[in-house]
């Protein structure tokens, strides 16, 4: 049958040629296309992730669901010398988050206010990169903020500009202090530009009576695929009732249904077209297969059953599918592999999309062997369910009615 | 031994247009005849030997292949019967277009899972045979009508099978090739044993064959 088959496809020319190039061209387009969406998936996390949110943190129990001063972690050196033997850690700093009320000579706003500990930050996330203008915070910054572009502009600010901070110190005594804005910041993230500030830790702790007290502990680790063991471990390693280590995907759920609401929606448009090309490839197989009616009628006069009539369709389509698949693999594979190291740039896009956390203009593809294997299996499989119509028609014919098709 | 008993076809039927193909037919065919059907265009020579080959279906009436009633066999039962026991020679060649002469003709000698050394002996047996030796690479339609028929009768006679259905054999060779062809039958009915059916109007058949069964407007007249 299998060597019928390839004089078949090499004798039927058209229809060989369009199902291979049909093939050739959806496996290509599948295979960058779920690349892209994975890879700008993967990239929008990421940088979310590297802006503040950590990959893990950790948090007294009901600090989030309650919140409130009874709720902060009290002892962070014990835990942060926990974390110091927990395999897979990359990173980790202690904050201490407050809100309260920001005001300059013409403008009040409601802000978070951030103690952080400035050297480990820039380790953990990309807050000092996204400085715009003056200085990111140092150890000794003193009174001096890092204010986000969009609650400068609010309160009508600039840089060296000074405003008043008033809000509840770790011990529910009012805290207030005139504080300095000594650099502007802007990640992209328009709430997050519009809402924070970051002051010093080793001045805010002073302020807010907050030594050794956190908000949360947030954590970054080697490598974002193991981030489930690793939290594990955190937990194992912590070992309290008291506290709970959460994943991103915990923490940023709505981002995650959101990439999931996209993949969905990403996943339906290329659907409709993985289905065209199938009913394609279908119809050309149909109209091959109907114009070999009389053929398939004589093959099945002289001895040849279904079983073999089904093999002979199967192994035209799998001769033609693996060829076209061998071919366009290597070619998507690359492109694959070479956006994945230098990501397509679209001027303005992190803009346009700044609302859907994209902070970048780049658009890097995912390289990933395993992805690529599912989408050469859903090609492979779409292929041979096109041969079911055609082989069902060539059966609903007797086998003498069918040698005098016409 | 092929027996059948009280036979009926019916094309278009409880349609106006219903034909009665065949007609409560009742005969017996012994393993080794050289027998032909014959009758007026349309009297049912094709419909009957299409149903003894087990191509087509009866309405009534059984037919016994030795001792399997065809009727009560599955299709891939009868798809093995057919490739196994039987060899057709179609009115229309009926010749697979991707394979070249020599390919079809030891098609079904493959299927059966002859050797190839058996199967390329035979095969050039046959067609040098029928002279179409010179022939063996071309593809069917690089070959004359005459020439095609020649390679469909090669095909049938090939893997020298228990039962010869040939409809119209000569309808497209001349007479030396006709006679050539009829003397091949012939010869594999003697020496072989092969039971050969015809249907065709042809007189060399008709002064070539043992016993004549005629028809007329789906039944019986002379058998």
């Amino acid at each position: 049958m299998f060597s019928l088959a390839l004089k078949n496809i090499l004798f039927y020319k058209g229809r060989s040629i369009t199902t291979f190039v049909l093939t050739f061209l959806s496996t290509i387009l599948f295979v960058v296309y779920v690349s892209m969406m994975d890879g700008s998936h993967k990239s929008m996390l990421e940088n979310t992730l590297k802006i503040y949110t950590g990959a893990i943190e950790i948090y007294h129990k009901d600090y989030r669901d309650i919140g409130g001063n009874e709720y902060l972690i009290q002892d962070v050196k014990t835990i942060t010398d926990k974390l110091l033997h927990v395999e897979g850690i990359e990173a980790f700093t202690a904050r201490y988050e407050t809100y309260g009320l920001l005001s300059s000579a013409e403008n009040s706003a409601a802000s978070m206010v951030a103690g952080i500990e400035p050297d480990k930050e820039k380790a953990i996330s990309s807050i000092s990169l996204a400085l715009k203008e003056g200085a990111f915070l140092s150890d000794d910054s003193g009174s001096c903020l890092y204010m986000g572009e969009g609650l400068v502009q609010k309160l009508k600010l600039k840089l060296g500009g000074e405003v008043a901070f008033v809000g509840g110190a770790s011990d529910n005594s009012f805290a207030a202090d005139i504080f300095k804005v000594c650099g502007i910041f802007k990640t992209g993230s328009f709430e997050f530009d519009l809402s924070t500030s970051f002051v010093s830790r080793s001045y805010f702790d002073k302020l807010m009576l907050s030594q050794n007290k956190a908000s949360y502990i947030t954590v970054k680790v080697d490598n974002l695929e193991h981030v489930d063991t690793i939290n594990k471990k955190i937990v194992q390693t912590l070992d309290s009732e008291k506290l709970e280590s959460l994943t991103w995907k915990t923490l940023m759920k709505t981002m995650v249904e959101a990439m999931e609401v996209d993949s969905i929606f990403g996943y339906i448009s290329l659907s409709l077209f993985l289905i065209v090309i199938f009913f394609v490839i279908m119809i050309y197989g149909f109209i091959n297969v109907s114009s070999r009616i009389k053929e398939f009628g004589v093959l099945r006069c002289i001895g040849l059953c279904n079983s073999n009539i089904f093999s002979l369709l199967f192994y035209e389509i799998f001769i033609l599918s693996t060829l076209a698949i061998l071919l366009a693999t290597p070619i998507a594979g690359t492109i694959c592999y070479y956006y994945s190291l230098n990501p397509i740039v679209i001027e303005g896009i992190a803009e346009m999309y700044k609302d859907y956390g994209i902070v970048s203009d780049e658009i890097p593809f995912d390289f990933d062997i395993f992805t690529i294997t599912w989408n050469l299996a859903v090609i492979y499989g779409l292929n041979f369910l096109s041969i079911l119509y055609p082989y069902v028609y060539i059966n609903s014919f007797r086998p003498i009615e069918a040698t005098k098709h016409v | 031994m092929i027996k059948l008993q009280n036979v009926h076809k019916y094309f278009f039927k409880d349609e106006p247009r219903e034909v009665h193909a065949l007609n409560d037919i009742n005969l017996t065919i012994e393993d080794g005849e050289f027998t032909l059907f014959s009758g007026p265009s349309g009297c049912g020579k094709t419909t009957l030997l299409n149903a003894i080959g087990a191509l087509d279906s009866i309405d009534s009436g059984k037919i016994f292949l030795d001792d399997k009633e065809i009727g009560s066999l599955s299709e891939h039962e009868r798809t093995a019967i057919r490739l196994h026991e039987m060899g057709f020679v179609f009115q229309a060649y009926n010749l697979i277009p991707v394979l070249s002469v020599e390919e079809n003709i030891g098609f079904i000698m493959k299927l059966r899972g002859f050797r190839e050394s058996e199967i390329k002996q035979r095969v050039l047996e046959v067609s040098s045979m029928l002279e179409i030796d010179n022939k063996l690479s071309s593809l069917p339609h690089a070959l004359s009508g005459g020439q095609q028929q020649r390679v469909a009768v090669a095909r049938a006679v090939a893997s020298k099978p228990k039962i010869i259905l040939a409809d119209e054999p000569t309808a497209n060779l001349d007479s030396k090739n006709s006679q050539k062809l009829m003397d091949m039958m012939r010869e594999l009915n003697e020496k072989e044993g092969v039971s050969i059916l015809f249907a065709s109007h042809d007189d060399l058949i008709r002064e070539s064959v043992r016993r004549i069964i005629k028809l007329n407007d789906g039944a019986l007249v002379d058998a």
